[in-house]
């Protein structure tokens, strides 16, 4: 905690890492920053008088899936619409501290919200696609960015579904309205409209949880794919999901971060009573 | 386990009612469920059952107009008369119907039971020794006025009137004849002793003339002019003679119209000759006219009430209707054929116009009769009653019995006739009609006059676009301004501006129209008119001026922005659209010094704009004004309930709130920004006092944004308070109410449906 204290005499992340896990050694630690997407520095957050984030520190390694799991309300969501500067939009919120996405802080002054939001996708808890057609809800990001060029727009609209393994399920009406697809499929969909501009980032915000199991286990599939190319944030309040499906973990409670580890050494040997207590269903 | 203690024994007893009032509480709850659906259920039906009511009220009204024509024979019976029975010169009836007039050649007049034929009266004119009658005229049939020729040239005019006594309570009915030039045949000028094939009287303007033609072609006009001594009571009768050139082929016909202007004489050839008699010491012969066209001989000419059309049968049983028309390049009027009736398959024997409309009987050699309504160019019925050529019909004044009596027959026909509506055909009520005194066929709606003879026009072109003409002024203003606030205020104020904007203007809804009416038409318009140049200032200075202040605004440092919380920006408006607005005030007078003469109202006439003070703009901003709130307020809801998670998915994607706006929320809430904007449109076309107070009420048809209107519910508002009960005007009233209720109502179903559509489609969201 002293070293926390005086962050310009260790890097960032070195210090982090030190006071995330209380010095102890382990391999996580020996991460590089040139494999890191995204330092958060000791953020706050306050919806008008109430706290939601406490001092978080953490970092989101790139290309690989980093789940939030927590119980309800404890601040997992608020953390992850940090990252996209959703809370923006919400009445009395207020931020501190930082988030550097590859070294430019998100917060500072200047910043284009719109391609801040461009570079790091984002997909909600409900499948939430325009009510337009198929093809123009995969090309709506591309428009915003000014691209008219048909044969461009075709060519993305069939990348982008066949990357989210929809495209044979649609390809013939692609002039249908969206809202017409299931829910499995309008997830994916929504993927395919996120990842079509290319961002960096890929936040997901409980995207199975209005999802049957089948189309659960398609996103799954999905997510692991994903990562091969995006860095993967995933909020999830299945634990399994979170075990199944991603590289790293936090374990989040009351607004803080209780713990952030590789996913295997969380669910293992959790360093952390509070995470024991809760990963082995004595809590939530 | 410890022994149960009391106390839990306590606490685990029931503390709910006893079963039995339970069981009543059910039975209660439930008749107050039942009471409360049926009691809904029953205040629903019933809203349902007015507005239904409302329909079939104003259907039952209008129907009448639908009703087909009927005429049949009544009764008949032997001709009421002298014995020997002569020829009938004419006959008459009264207006109620019960006593019929017989004029026979013998000079002998006849009145009779209508109903029956029993003779009531008979009256012999006093015939000059040793002659006899040659010739008979007659006046426009509501005149009652005829006129005998005999065999020495002398004639004499007669009138019939009845006089209504009621002895005992009962109405009687007495017919009287009169001698208005007295009792004594008298002369009219030409020559002695002449035989006349044509006689026509008529009581015009300055007294009665009498025109009479031979079969040599001379024609003979006298007027007769009557003053009564105020002293003594006596009538004196002066004469003037006037002669007419001569013809060249036996006088079949003459006409003179009841202004003493004109006098049509139609030869036995069938042409007309049509002499201006303004001057009547100098006749001046102005057209001669082909009535018919060459292998149809001319049968029978008469004027309509009000003698302003001629109607003209022919041989081959056509019947075509003339007026004067006024030729713009000579400053004539030529006698031109507006339109062609149904024709009978026999020739024209007779022509009886109707008393008090432009309508008129025919009777044919084949013995049919038909009826004919001019202003709706319609041919209503035809009804074959004998073998014979028809001689001579009278119809009732108020057109419900009509006598028939053909060529060589015995008896007389009594018809019944039920006609009271023949004007309003389709064509009569929407397509373009050619009425008396117009020089082309057009839309009009006027539907009454101070003149009996007046021809009404009962057209709803001119309601009907007058309707959609100020509904489409008004939604150009309140449309575009209602969606973009409701826009700017769903989507981009703060929520504590909205809470004061949003109600503020649906507030807005709540002020009467009559005051917004009355502003308009007392103040807004005679301002506007003085001021013409506001408009065209504040048309671009206000805009403009808006976009500058957004620049700059734009531009000022952080500091002075920032002291402006989010979404209060639009407040900062108000002051400089207040400035732009004196701005605007202040150079109205400049620009019109400069640019428009000092005058743009005398401006705008001079390049040929037709401008009234009280005028669709006017109306367009009063009803605009009065429109908004309702766009607004629907509006407003339909983008404010578009789903945060579609807005924020799109943000989420790199869009802007612009971005956002254009892409998604404009698209999501169309549905209720279509259903808005059809029902502010719905509320424009059935909105009243503000139409009926602000647009001066003309009923014209064009979309001259200068010019007034007449809208369906402004013109009900006025008329419908003054109109005869069950008249065809009245019933036209109604349907244009219905038309209106169908406009309204398709509008309003239109915007239903699309919205249902657009909801189905969107209702995963």
């Amino acid at each position: 905690m002293n070293q926390m204290a005086n962050p310009e005499t260790v890097k960032p992340v070195r210090s982090m890492n030190a006071g995330l896990f209380d010095g102890q050694e382990r391999e996580f630690l020996a991460i590089e920053d040139e494999e890191i997407a995204i330092t958060v520095e000791s953020l706050d957050l306050y919806y008008g008088n109430s706290q939601a984030l406490k001092k978080v520190n953490m970092l989101i390694p790139k290309k690989r899936v980093t789940a939030f799991i927590g119980p309800s309300g404890c601040g997992k969501s608020t953390l992850l619409r940090c990252f996209n500067r959703m809370n923006d939009l919400v009445d009395g919120c207020r931020v501190e501290g930082s988030i550097n996405l590859h070294g430019e802080n998100i917060f500072a002054k200047g910043v284009d919200v719109a391609e801040l939001r461009r570079r790091i996708g984002m997909v909600f808890q409900k499948p939430n696609p325009f009510p337009k057609s198929i093809y123009e809800n995969v090309a709506y990001g591309l428009r915003l960015q000014g691209v008219k060029d048909k044969a461009v727009l075709d060519e993305v609209v069939e990348r982008s579904l066949k990357n989210v393994a929809l495209w044979t399920e649609v390809k013939d009406r692609l002039d249908t309205n969206a809202l017409g697809l299931s829910g499995g499929q309008q997830q994916r969909l929504v993927i395919a409209r996120a990842i079509a501009i290319e961002p960096e980032v890929l936040l997901l915000d409980e995207p199975t949880s209005a999802l049957d199991p089948i189309s659960t286990s398609k996103i799954e599939e999905l997510v692991e794919e994903l990562k091969n190319q995006y860095t993967v944030i995933i909020v999830t309040h299945t634990m399994q999901q979170a075990a199944r499906i991603s590289d790293f973990t936090a374990y989040m409670y009351l607004g803080e971060l209780i713990e952030f580890d590789d996913t295997k050494k969380l669910f293992v040997s959790p360093a952390n009573q509070a995470t024991e207590d809760y990963i082995t269903g004595r809590y939530g | 386990m410890a022994a149960i203690s009391p106390d839990s024994v306590q606490t685990s007893r029931s503390l709910l009612p006893s079963v039995e009032k339970r069981e009543k509480l059910r039975k209660t709850r439930k008749f107050r469920d039942g009471l409360s659906l049926y009691g809904v259920g029953a205040g629903g039906l019933g809203v349902i059952f007015a507005l239904a009511l409302i329909f079939v009220y104003l259907f039952y009204e209008t129907m009448p107009l639908l009703k087909p024509v009927s005429m049949e024979v009544s009764t008949t019976y032997a001709v009421p008369g002298e014995m020997p029975v002569t020829p009938t010169m004419h006959l008459t009836l009264d207006r109620f119907e019960e006593i019929g007039g017989r004029f026979s050649e013998s000079g002998v007049i006849t009145f009779f039971n209508a109903r029956n034929g029993a003779i009531l009266s008979r009256i012999e004119l006093p015939i000059p020794e040793g002659e006899r009658v040659t010739s008979f005229g007659r006046s426009e049939s509501r005149k009652s006025l005829f006129v005998y020729g005999f065999s020495d040239g002398s004639v004499l005019p007669v009138k019939v009137d009845y006089e209504i006594t009621f002895p005992d309570g009962v109405r009687r009915v007495t017919p009287r004849l009169s001698f208005p030039l007295g009792a004594e045949p008298t002369g009219i000028g030409g020559k002695e002793g002449a035989q006349y094939s044509a006689l026509e009287i008529v009581d015009g303007r300055g007294g009665y003339v009498i025109a009479a033609g031979t079969v040599a072609g001379d024609i003979a006009m006298a007027l007769y002019s009557t003053t009564t001594s105020m002293l003594t009571g006596t009538v004196e009768i002066r004469r003037q003679d006037f002669n007419l050139p001569n013809l060249g082929a036996p006088v079949s016909q003459l006409l003179v119209n009841e202004s003493l202007r004109n006098l049509f004489a139609i030869d036995a050839t069938g042409t007309l000759h049509h002499f201006d008699i303004v001057d009547r010491s100098r006749p001046v012969l102005v057209e001669k006219v082909a009535l018919v066209p060459s292998g149809v001989e001319f049968r029978v000419a008469e004027f309509l009430v009000g003698s302003r059309s001629l109607i003209v049968g022919g041989s081959d049983g056509s019947l075509t209707q003339w007026i004067l028309v006024r030729n713009d390049d000579t400053g004539q009027s030529n006698l031109t054929q507006i339109r062609a009736f149904k024709p009978h398959n026999a020739p024209i024997t007779f022509i009886e116009p109707e008393h008090s409309r432009k309508g008129f009987i025919a009777g044919d050699a084949s013995g049919t009769v038909g009826i004919h309504y001019a202003t709706s160019s319609v041919s209503l019925k035809f009804l074959s009653v004998a073998d014979t050529p028809i001689n001579r019909l009278a119809i009732s004044p108020i057109n419900r019995v009509a006598l028939v009596e053909t060529v060589d027959a015995e008896a007389l026909t009594v018809l019944a006739i039920d006609n009271p509506h023949p004007q309003t055909s389709l064509s009569g009520l929407w397509g373009k009609v050619w009425y008396e005194g117009r020089d082309a066929p057009a839309f009009i709606w006027q539907s009454s006059s101070a003149d009996d003879a007046f021809e009404s026009k009962l057209s709803l072109v001119p309601l009907s676009i007058g309707t959609l003409k100020a509904a489409f002024f008004a939604m150009l203003l309140a449309t575009p301004l209602a969606i973009m606030g409701a826009i700017y205020t769903a989507y981009f104020m703060s929520t504590p501006m909205r809470k004061i904007v949003k109600p503020s203007i649906e507030l807005m809804e709540a002020l009467p129209t009559v005051i917004l009416g009355f502003l308009a038409g007392i103040w807004l318009a005679p301002y506007i008119e003085n001021n013409l140049p506001i408009l065209v200032i504040g048309a671009v200075l206000i805009p403009a001026g808006v976009l500058v202040w957004g620049y700059l605004w734009s531009r000022m440092p952080a500091n002075i922005r920032n002291s402006v919380s989010a979404g209060w920006e639009a407040a900062m408006l108000v002051p400089v659209i207040i400035v732009l607005g004196w701005v605007t005030v202040s150079m109205s007078p400049w620009v019109e010094f400069w640019f428009f003469d000092g005058s743009m109202r005398q401006w705008l006439t001079d390049v040929g704009i037709p401008y009234d003070q009280r005028n669709a703009l006017i109306v367009g901003m009063a009803m605009g004004f009065a429109v908004i709130p309702t766009i607004f307020s629907i509006a407003e809801d339909a983008v404010f309930n578009v789903p945060k998670h579609l807005t924020q998915g799109s943000l989420a994607l790199g869009a802007t709130p612009w971005q956002t706006v254009i892409g998604v929320v404009l698209l999501t809430a169309s549905p209720g920004i279509f259903s808005a904007v059809m029902i502010g449109f719905g509320r424009a076309v059935g909105e009243t006092m503000i139409v009926l107070m602000a647009s001066g009420n003309s009923p014209i048809v064009n979309f001259n944004i200068f010019e007034g209107m007449r809208t369906l519910a402004a013109n009900i508002a006025v008329e419908l308070p003054e109109t005869a009960v069950g008249s065809t005007h009245f019933r036209v009233l109604f349907l244009s109410a219905l038309v209106l209720l169908a406009f309204t109502f398709v509008l309003n179903t239109a915007a239903e449906v699309v919205r249902q559509r657009l909801r189905k489609r969107y209702a995963s969201l």
